[in-house]
């Protein structure tokens, strides 16, 4: 009797103990619109494995409703400590208070060194005068092309050295209205006008960080216009939610596509036919030449009203560390921003047909801007609405720059919209 | 009043009261919340600003094309009533013939209604996609040679989206409703008609519809009601509103302001304006019916 209740005793202090343990652990609140991966990349059981006394209180909100969601969140108080923002989003954010700068603790941080990241990062910090995100990883765009199709024609794959003009000159060989062939897809993602125009020269948003469009946005839509027109580049085609049914380019009907760098993840399946990437081709004007590339991301931020601040930035931290990119880049092969762990090429898909050309990735990253995505999304979206019009002939460019211009005055307010100018390079 | 009166009545309250409740916190509430709201600028963020009118006069003076979309709601609402009051009252009538088969013929009518939009409005993308679309096909196999752009086309477009209002749930329960009121129609009155010579038109004019006239009313304020409130079911999953702004709403552009531009003051004002439109149309549609609709002593 003595001794049973002596083991009793031993298992009770155990479970005590135990329980005083379990509750020193610090909970972490983190929103995503991304579902967490399976083991073995699974980043907040390996911060979790790694820091046992913290605990990650993961909650997924659909990406239709991230921001949204997020904004109710923010006036509710009930943001987490931990968000993963859009771009756009950051900026408001930081503007309303809701997070709070990192400067302090990436300046402590033996981890986390702004100069190993992607120039856009920086730049993105000159523009709002401190750090209030770090880029969880990245998105750019690519230009994909069919390798067969290209073989079959004798038209040279795309490089980096393709300017504007190689890219007009392949898609028009390349068509083959018989066979149904386009030699390039409409564009079905919006990033992509915004990385042709700042191509052809208007910057999107200047240094002032005002909406910056026009006589060279005109100059893209004239001459894609025509290239509809000839058949040499597919109508639009109903776009519902930023999807289409039908990807020409998947389907071997379109030889090239500019598209997302997600799109890899869809495309590696493909075994009809060769396939590979480039970044986007150059603008040549007078021996100047100009190459621009989209970029998206979401940014970890700290809830300024978060009561286990130091707590989130060591989640954030280690999310941002060699092992915590190297988890989310294999998870959802995206780069990281960080150029000491992208060139270890853990974001690198490969299929049986393609891609190889992973350098594309490294030139985009390189001449990547935030651009539009600094942008309220409603203006873009309108703006890019238009855009479709002008390639179906219901608007004419000019008038569609005009009418972003005059949208963007009325949404950002006339001191944050750049005066119409010229294509000038 | 004596006391028994007294206590059925206030029980009679005390049963009503909590749906009355229910009613003014998570109806009524909202609904007095949007009008205030329509008199904000406010972007979630930070609290709402009180701006007065400047939602409505912007709106009113035609920014972010606002007489547009407006035009596009009414043609909308109009040809989508026309189609599926129509579209149902047709079907209904065929389930009434005495053919075999009627059964079978209602749950074929029936099920577009069952299918989830989202699913349809995939379907149909690849139906009526103007180049690679397998209704164009068949429309070039037959000696088309252009057939038409159907969800590109702003001339076509405004009638392809009302049209496709048939695909709709409260269009196949308009069906089930026609269907029974159809069958409530004395048959001694189509025997009378038959006797006196009457052809199958002046018997469809004359005798149906004056008989199922109250419920061919309701099925036409809930068509309407249905289809302006409904209308970001049928379009956005299928063109978001697009191209440009030729197939945008008052509900799609409602929800673009407030979800993707964060003016949710702006987005409330539009919401009052489809409110009034809502109340202003059924409103409009009992008057112009009061002499036509039949009710029996």
């Amino acid at each position: 009797m003595q001794r049973s209740k002596c083991v009793l005793g031993i298992i009770v202090a155990f479970c005590l103990t135990g329980f005083a343990a379990l509750s020193e652990q610090i909970t972490i609140k983190y929103v995503h619109w991304n579902a967490l991966p399976e083991d073995p990349y699974n980043y907040v059981e390996a911060f979790e494995q790694q820091y046992p006394q913290y605990k990650i209180d993961f909650t997924l909100i659909p990406e239709a409703e991230y921001p949204a969601a997020l904004r109710q969140m923010a006036r509710t108080g009930t943001l987490p400590d931990v968000l993963c923002l859009w771009e756009y989003d950051m900026l408001e954010f930081a503007e309303a208070g809701y997070i709070i700068p990192l400067d302090q603790y990436v300046a402590k941080s033996e981890v986390v060194n702004l100069e190993d990241f992607i120039p856009a990062v920086r730049s993105l910090v000159k523009l709002q005068k401190r750090l209030y995100g770090l880029p969880w990883c990245y998105a750019t765009h690519f230009l994909y092309y069919n390798k067969d199709l290209f073989d079959k024609v004798g038209v040279p794959y795309p490089d980096d050295t393709w300017t504007w003009q190689n890219f007009v000159d392949a898609a028009r060989a390349l068509t083959d209205p018989e066979a149904g062939i386009y030699g390039c897809d409409a564009i079905v993602f919006h990033g992509i006008w915004f990385d042709l125009i700042g191509t052809f020269g208007d910057p999107i948003i200047d240094e002032q960080g005002r909406f910056a469009i026009g006589g060279c946005a005109e100059k893209l839509l004239k001459e894609l216009y025509q290239l509809t027109k000839e058949g040499v580049i597919a109508k639009p085609a109903a776009l519902a939610m930023g999807a289409t049914a039908v990807d020409l380019f998947a389907a071997g009907k379109a030889a090239m596509a500019f598209n997302g760098s997600w799109m890899v993840s869809q495309y590696k399946d493909i075994t009809d036919f060769a396939w590979d990437i480039a970044p986007n081709p150059l603008m040549v004007y007078d021996g100047y030449a100009r190459r621009y590339a989209g970029l998206h991301t979401g940014f970890f931020a700290i809830n300024a009203k978060s009561k286990v601040k130091d707590a989130a930035w060591k989640f954030i931290e280690f999310c941002l560390s060699q092992e915590g990119q190297r988890l989310i880049s294999e998870a959802y092969a995206n780069p990281s921003a960080r150029f000491s762990v992208m060139e270890r090429g853990y974001h690198e898909v490969r299929g049986p047909k393609g891609p190889t050309n992973w350098e594309a990735l490294w030139i985009q990253a390189k001449h990547g801007h935030w651009g539009y995505t600094l942008l309220p999304p409603k203006l873009w979206m309108d703006t890019v609405e238009d855009f479709y019009s002008v390639m179906l002939g219901q608007l004419s460019p000019s008038e569609a720059v005009q009418r972003a211009i005059a949208r963007a005055q009325d949404v950002l307010g006339p001191d944050k919209v750049a005066p119409y100018t010229p294509c000038v390079p | 009043m004596n006391r028994m009166s007294y206590r059925s009545t206030l029980a009679a309250y005390l049963f009503l009261s909590p749906w009355v409740i229910g009613l003014l916190i998570f109806v009524g509430g909202p609904i007095v919340t949007i009008f205030i709201l329509s008199l904000t600028k406010w972007d979630l963020l930070g609290s709402p600003t009180w701006i007065g009118l400047r939602n409505y006069i912007n709106m009113f003076q035609g920014k972010g094309d606002f007489w547009l979309v407006f035009a596009n709601t009414l043609i909308y609402t109009v040809i989508g009533v026309l189609v599926s009051v129509v579209w149902a009252l047709f079907t209904a009538l065929l389930l009434n013939q005495k053919v075999p088969g009627t059964g079978l013929a209602g749950a074929l009518f029936f099920a577009p209604a069952v299918v989830p939009y989202i699913a349809t409005a995939f379907a149909l993308q690849l139906i009526l996609r103007g180049d690679l679309g397998i209704l164009n096909y068949w429309l070039r196999v037959i000696g088309v040679r252009n057939p038409p752009s159907w969800l590109m086309d702003p001339q076509v477009i405004i009638w392809v989206l009302p049209a496709l209002t048939i695909y709709t749930f409260y269009t196949g329960q308009m069906m089930l409703i026609f269907d029974a009121a159809l069958k409530e129609v004395p048959k001694e009155l189509y025997e009378i008609a038959q006797l006196d010579g009457a052809s199958s038109l002046t018997i469809f004019t004359k005798v149906t519809l004056p008989m199922i006239s109250p419920i061919l009313l309701f099925n036409v304020i809930v068509s309407f009601i249905n289809t302006l409130n409904m209308s970001f079911t049928v379009i956005y999953p299928l063109t978001a509103g697009g191209p440009g702004k030729t197939s945008t709403v008052l509900s799609v552009d409602l929800y673009e302001n407030a979800f993707k531009g964060f003016r949710i003051g702006y987005a409330c004002a539009e919401a009052v304006v489809l409110f009034v439109l809502c109340v202003l149309g059924t409103a409009c549609i009992f008057w112009l019916s009061r002499r036509r609709v039949y009710y029996e002593a």
